[in-house]
Formats: structure tokens, sequence, C-alpha cells
């Protein structure tokens, strides 16, 4: 009897605890390869990737408008203005950096923590967190208002005898996103190397032979290259746990180490980390439940995966709620008049309709997820997701405008509203990653073959699995 | 022409039982240069094909090299450069600078964990003898290949073949160097 054939027949016992397992049994060495790598090599696409393209490309060609408008006519077009200068680009910026942070947390946390259901799925949260890295990375560079000098943030010699002031988080930030970014297209990279030879091998076409044997590196699976191979990746796992908390902490510090009433607060690294956190599993869901659907999946993105990232979106979400909570209490306890009228100008405000859709979208409609129905129902899970990711955006803007536009002096309070461009641009980057993530799911391989076959059965002598 | 030279006897399973215990009897038997490629990584055959890691040590090294560089960059911007007054401060206001240096520190490190990863793979190397073997894509994706390289001291050709036959592989190939 073949591997083939063993493998085939093999019914894995669920592990301790639970009734669905981690892959669907009947999965073989040659079945995942064969299912994985089609998708890329094979010429025909499901018809919702075509609908799903041609709706990205039409938002990216909007986003684009975007750009020409702001660059020939500036930052002016945005409804931005003093005091509140920061408005819908920043809340863009935080919301995108902190999606990218479950791609993170799925890859190198959950490596560490010897979690192997990540197996199936780390490969696409990584690839979702670069694109939202990327499309975070646009706004700060947009909001700067001359987008063409953004470089002059970097120390480098330079002829204009200034340099980079390091003790503003605003240079932090600089370093800690292009770090994260870096850290996780080469995280990335080198887990896909397996992947990319499986791939190579398979190619039927001379152009793509070639393109993805030189994307492989000529990897020939050799027990050294898999030796230094993970190696290389758990030590990347090691450096990119506390980096993923850093760089949400770095981004909290943009808004505590100013002086302003409801930013100049301890509690924000945690609320910021823990909400990223949130809004990534949100993420990781609204793409997971419809690609598997479409690429007939569910046999290795099983309701076990739905229900673990439900959990940990669940689990992220009370530590937000709890965060919601104290942050008024701080204030009250500091009996400082200026934070207690944040307080109530956020409630009862110009802005307390963001404020309440927040608390409604963050903290109520998730506690949902208690039930085991609602976290393996793909559907109601995939609204659920869409309400987080909602809701989180809305919290970054209820703390930047609903701070910003009643500051110290009442002679300078705005009211803040957002113009049909900064509008345009929000949804233009929600092109851009989709567009970026479809490219993604064409052409590269999307579940990680190499780290699928190690949950088989029969992967190891002695008829276990590596996990 | 030059005489063409072997790389290697290689054996073929297409199970991993079965190549695990044929690499852990080639280890015994005195063999040093033999190498197996496998699908994914299978972690009993760290301890018996025979290697080196100092992909820890190269970037425990980067990841310090970082911490100063940014150290350094920072003192040498803040205190000497292009010092600033800000507020009667201390120009070199050391903890201020704690976020950047580790920022630097872990893309350091990372860098070298990567590179590290593909210098001592010797990546890229878009040619291998290896690829020689007619069946050899399936080593990424159910096939488990060992090979014997010609330049073991124990290596010769009719006896080494003879023994990877003992295994019971599916085949057995002689591989031919460039």
């Amino acid at each position: 009897m073949t591997i083939d054939e063993r493998q085939r027949r093999a019914s894995r016992p669920p592990g301790p605890g639970t009734t669905v397992a981690i892959v669907a049994p009947g999965t073989t060495f040659h079945s995942v390869t064969e299912q994985i790598s089609t998708i890329v090599t094979s010429p025909d696409v499901p018809p919702i990737w075509f609908w799903s393209f041609a709706a990205a490309l039409t938002l990216v060609l909007i986003f684009l408008t975007g750009v020409v408008a702001l660059i020939s006519t500036g930052v002016g077009i945005f409804g931005n203005n003093i005091p509140v200068a920061w408005a819908f680009p920043i809340t863009n910026f935080v919301w995108w950096i902190g999606i990218g942070h479950a791609g993170t947390l799925i890859s190198a946390i959950l490596l560490l923590l010897n979690q192997p259901w990540r197996n199936s799925i780390n490969r696409f949260a990584e690839a979702m967190t670069l694109f939202a890295v990327a499309c975070a990375g646009l706004f700060p560079v947009f909001h700067l208002g001359r987008p063409w000098v953004a470089f002059w943030i970097l120390p480098y010699p330079n002829l204009m005898t200034v340099q980079s002031q390091f003790r503003s988080p605003l240079v932090w930030d600089v370093f800690a996103v292009s770090t994260y970014a870096t850290v996780s297209l080469l995280f990335w990279y080198l887990g896909m190397i397996p992947d990319l030879a499986s791939v190579r091998d398979r190619a039927t076409g001379r152009l793509e032979h070639a393109v993805y044997g030189v994307l492989a590196l000529g990897w020939r699976g050799a027990s050294r290259h898999w030796r230094w191979h993970k190696t290389a990746s758990k030590l990347l796992a090691g450096l990119a746990t506390p980096l993923v908390l850093s760089v949400h902490t770095v981004v909290s510090f943009d808004f505590t180490i100013a002086i302003l009433a409801g930013w100049h607060s301890t509690i924000f690294p945690p609320y910021f980390v823990s909400g990223a956190i949130f809004s990534g599993f949100a993420m990781v869901l609204v793409l997971a439940i419809p690609i598997r659907k479409a690429y007939r999946l569910e046999n290795l993105v099983t309701e076990r995966h739905l229900d673990n990232c439900a959990k940990i979106m669940l689990a992220t979400g009370l530590v937000l709620a709890y965060t919601y909570v104290i942050e008024p209490f701080t204030s009250w306890y500091s009996g400082d008049k200026f934070e207690m009228a944040v307080v109530h100008n956020r409630a009862a405000g110009p802005y307390a309709w963001s404020f309440w859709a927040v608390i409604a979208l963050n903290v109520v409609i998730p506690q949902l997820l208690w039930w085991k129905r609602n976290r393996t129902q793909p559907l109601i899970l995939f609204l659920i997701s869409i309400d987080v990711l909602v809701g989180m955006w809305l919290e970054r803007y209820m703390i930047i405008v609903s701070s910003l536009n009643r500051d110290y002096l009442p002679a300078s309070w705005f009211r803040y509203s957002a113009t049909a461009w900064d509008n345009i641009m929000l949804y233009g980057s929600i092109g851009l990653f989709t567009l970026l993530f479809l490219l993604f799911v064409r052409f590269f391989p999307m579940i990680s073959m190499s780290e699928v076959r190690e949950l088989l059965p029969y992967s190891r002598p002695g008829g276990g699995s590596e996990k | 022409m030059a005489e063409v030279q072997t790389y290697g006897m290689v054996a073929e399973f297409d199970d991993p039982e079965e190549l695990v215990a044929a690499a852990r009897a080639v280890r015994d038997k005195g063999y040093r240069r033999f190498e197996t490629y496998t699908p994914y990584a299978i972690r009993e055959l760290d301890e018996i094909v025979p290697q080196d890691d100092w992909i820890p040590l190269l970037v425990l090294l980067s990841g310090a090299l970082g911490t100063i560089t940014a150290f350094g960059l920072q003192y040498w911007i803040a205190a000497i450069h292009y010092p600033l007054n800000i507020g009667g401060r201390p120009l070199n206001s050391w903890p201020s600078w704690v976020p950047i240096m580790f920022e630097l520190t872990v893309l350091f490190a990372a860098s070298a964990a990567f590179f590290g990863m593909l210098f001592f793979a010797g990546f890229p190397a878009l040619y291998h003898p290896m690829f020689r073997i007619p069946t050899f894509e399936r080593a990424s994706d159910d096939g488990f290949f060992l090979c014997i390289e010609a330049r073991d001291a124990l290596f010769e050709s009719d006896a080494t073949a003879r023994f990877l036959l003992s295994f019971d592989p599916l085949k057995v190939w002689e591989v031919d160097d460039e």
C-alpha cells in the first residue's frame, strides 16, 4: 500500500477537546500539492475572482484620481484643518496598520506557541499583513502636504544642514513601520520558498517555469536547507513577536506623547495593540471565508480555524471593552477638568454618534461570538467581522476627531467633516488592498503546502505527524 | 572531452519512515557526505545528517550591531552634528532613542536570519546536479530522496549502489556531475 493510499484511509482522531480536525481526513501529500499549486498553475480562475478584480481595479483608478488631485492641488482637498489636523488620513493609517498585526500574530506568535492549526492560514494572513502595511504607509505620506519630500524625515547626509529629531514619536514611527514592512516581507518570502519550488516543479509553461524557478532560488528540500529554514523562521518569529507589539505601541506613542486631553494616557499601548489584533482577525475572516468557498479549501481551512479566529477576536474584543471602561475612569480619577471634558465631549458632544457606534459595533455585537453556532457559521461570522472592521475604523476616528476638535482654547474649536476626497482615499485604499490580495491569490501559493504536509498522518516515522 | 564525473548515488523512496531508516543506516555504515531531500521538514533527519547551524550566532551579532548602529546614529546626530536645545533637556537624551534602537536591532537581526539562511544554503543556486533526476520534482511533492555523494571517502559506485538497493527503494539513480 503506498503512502498516498494509507493517508487517504487514515481518519485522524480529533485533538483533545475538539470535534473538528485541523485538516480534513483523506488529505495526502500529493493531494495538498495538487490542490494548492493547481490554483497557481491552472489558467482557470473562479468567476468571482474576475468580478472582485474588476471592482478592485475600479476603486484603484478612483484612488489614483484622488492621488493626482492631492498632489496637484494640495492637502487642502481633505477636510482636515487646525486643530483637527489628523482626521481621515491618520485614521486610515492606524486602521490599516492594525489590520496587519493579526497576520504577524498568526505567523509568529502562534508558531512560537506551537499552534499547528495556524499552518494552513499563515501564508495568506502574512500576505494580508504585507498589503495592509503597504496601504497604511501611504497615508502619512499623503498627509505630509508635500509627499514628494517624504524622505526628509529619514536621517541622511544632506545639504540643508537639518536632521531628524529623534525625540519625536513621528520619527520613531517611520522606523517602526518601515522595519515592520521589511521584516514581514522577509518572513513571508522565506516561508514561501519551499512552496515556490513545488510550483516550479509543477509549472507547465516555459515562462512560468523560469519565473517560479528564479523565485524558488534553487530550493531542493535538502535536510540542511530545512534545518536552516526552520532556524531562520523561528528566529524571525521570535523577532517579529516583540516587533508587532512595538509597532502599534509606537503608533500609540504618536498620540500619548502629545499632551492633548484624551490622548495623553498610559493605557494607549495595550489599548491600541488589542484593538489592532481584534480588527486584524476580523480581516483574516473577511478574506478567509470567501476564499475557502471560492477555491473549495474547506478541507484545509476548516471550521476549527474559523472557530479559533473567532475566539481570539472575542478575547481581544473583551480587552478592548475593558479599556473603553477604564479610559473614562482614569479621566474621572485624575480630577483633571480637561480630561473630564473630553469624556463628556465624546459621549454627548458633536461626535457622540461615533462613540455610541463604536460601543455598539465593537462591544455589543461581538458578544454574539460567545455562541459556538455563530463562530462556525461562515455567513454570520463574516457579517460580525465586517461589523468589527467598521467599528475599529470608527474607534480611531473617534479618538482622533473628538479629542482634537475641542482643544484647550474654545476660540479654536472646530467642527470637522470629511470631504469627498477623504472618502475617495479611504475606499480607494480598500480597492488597492483587494487588488494586491487578488493578485497574490492568483500567482502565489496561498496556503503553505510544506507546513500542511507536516500535519498529515504518516508524515513522521511511526505513522504520526509533526504536531 | 573530459570524463563525466559522478555526483552521487541516489535512492528514491515514497515513505518518510523508509527514508529515515535508510539515512540512519547510511550514517551508521560510516558515510559522512550524504544528504536527504524531502518535501517538508522531518525533525529526525536533523540528528542523522551531519550539519552545522551558525544562523543563531550570526543573528545575535547582527542584532547587536543594529543596537550599536542606532545608538551611534542618534547620538552623533542629536548630540554632535545637529544639537537642538529643546526646553533645556540634555542633548544625550537616550531614553527617547530606545524605540529606534529596538527597531534597528530587529531589522538587522531579521535581515541576518533571512540572508544568512540564503548564504549558508548557497542560494540562489538555480542549477544543481540533483535536478538531473527525472523524478526529482517529487522532492517538492511526495518523494523522499537520499543521496550518497561521490566525494565521500567510502563511496564506491557498485558497492554504494548495492548498499542503497538493500533498503528496497523505488529506484536507485546514478547522478552525473556537470
